[in-house]
């Protein structure tokens, strides 16, 4: 028995040296970036896929956010502020090359909100409060145009489609929420969904400026409401449909310098009607 | 939101307790392997002198629990591959305790050696959804004393 001994092997050598808290870190690090590549992977694609849906199914969609667009209005005036801003919008799209089937209903709302935006169907809101900051007309049909060219380029329908994706991404993936995608398809919440991408922004932009310079024939004004946000402080106005807009000096600077390219007829901005100033 | 901070609340209790538990545990490994490092044991079948002496079965047995943060880990570990090192010292905790406690019945037993040594592994809950898995490790062999 005296030959027989036990030899205490060195510690440590069946368990791996890193540290606990190191392995955590990266694996939770890397699943997580395999899951944000993904998702965002699939909301480019849905995107892609949204772009070709008949604009015929996108208005039928767009039925179902009746009660997010302002009801018709009652008083003549706002009547007739709406019937305006119809009629400029028609106007700014006979320039914009819109295919045939696509149709624009501007609504028009009362409300101080300083915004206008575009949603899916070609339902495009104009606030009063918009309107109460504009000098002219030409920078209304700037902010129109704008937002049409969100509608022609399709762009509610791909955000639609991007959000619908990542929701239903984030849905399966947690396994709860169920209840949040069925109010989301039925429509509810689905105007707060569509925020358009820095891109989609500034193609806007670039065919708005177009539509603008065919429609009077110069773009003075133009930038007129992007100065006013610019100067406005945040605090007073919460401008969260704004959150993705290119920076605004930056977009003041593309709007000038765009201007400064194409000469510059010295015709005065036209002025708006009367009855368009709020009460 | 509640299922989140409740899932971060059990991840840092696992990790907090889990942690110091392991870190006693092997101290108190080390600190008995060294007081029981008289009792020999070898995995070989064939006991030296046989005649001369008298074996006995003895054996010893852990169960240890897997903690919340260790789990998790191991599950991640699931997607990409590799060591688990999370379960890596629990297992190397249960195979020593297993062995220490065969000894310390060996010792009872006024045995100064075991022979033929064997480990076994078992899980318990077998992957059972929603549990914590617990694993358990029994050492077995023939505590052999001179034959009186």
């Amino acid at each position: 028995m005296a030959d027989y001994e036990n030899r205490p092997p060195p510690e440590g050598i069946n368990v791996s040296p890193t540290h606990p808290l190191k392995d955590f870190a990266l694996l939770v690090g890397g699943i997580s970036a395999l899951v944000v590549v993904a998702v965002l992977a699939l909301s480019l694609l849905a995107g892609q896929l949204a772009r070709h849906i008949p604009f015929a199914h996108e208005r039928a969609l767009a039925g179902q956010l009746g009660r997010w667009l302002p009801a018709e209005p009652v008083s003549a005036v706002e009547r007739q502020r709406r019937q305006y801003l119809q009629a400029l919008a028609e106007r700014l799209a006979q320039g914009m090359e819109m295919p045939p089937e696509m149709t624009l209903t501007v609504h028009y709302s009362a409300q101080p909100t300083i915004n206008a935006l575009a949603t899916l169907g070609g339902h495009i809101v104009v606030f009063q409060g918009l309107i109460d900051t504009l000098p002219s007309e030409n920078a209304l049909a700037m902010v129109l145009a704008h937002e049409i060219a969100h509608v022609r380029h399709r762009h509610p329908v791909v955000a639609m489609g991007r959000g619908f994706a990542v929701l239903l991404a984030v849905a399966s993936l947690s396994g709860v929420g169920d209840g949040s995608l069925q109010q989301w398809l039925g429509g509810i919440g689905m105007l707060p969904v569509l925020s358009f991408s820095r891109a989609q922004e500034e193609e806007a932009d670039a065919a708005a400026l177009q539509a603008v310079l065919r429609t009077y024939g110069h773009v003075g004004d133009a930038a007129a409401f992007f100065e006013h946000v610019a100067r406005a402080p945040l605090a007073r106005e919460p401008l969260a449909i704004f959150s993705s807009h290119p920076g605004h000096a930056e977009r003041i600077a593309r709007i000038r310098d765009f201007a400064a390219r194409h000469s510059q007829v010295d015709t005065p901005p036209v002025a708006l009607p009367a009855f368009m100033k709020g009460d | 939101m509640y299922d989140l901070i409740l899932f971060l609340f059990l991840l840092l209790l696992g990790y907090v307790f889990g942690q110091r538990a392991e870190k006693r545990h092997f101290r108190s490994i080390i600190e008995r392997e060294a007081q029981l490092g008289d009792i020999l044991v070898f995995s070989e079948r064939k006991i030296p002198d046989e005649a001369a002496c008298e074996g006995i079965l003895v054996a010893g047995s852990v169960v240890v629990s897997v903690d919340y943060f260790k789990r998790f880990v191991a599950d991640l570990r699931n997607f990409f591959g590799g060591r688990v090192s999370a379960y890596e010292s629990l297992l190397e905790r249960a195979r020593r305790e297993a062995v220490l406690r065969m000894k310390e019945a060996a010792r009872r037993k006024g045995a100064d050696s075991v022979w033929n040594l064997r480990l076994e592994t078992a899980s318990i809950y077998k992957g059972a959804a929603g549990s914590v898995g617990a694993v358990e490790v029994i050492a077995y062999g023939t505590a052999v004393r001179q034959r009186r």
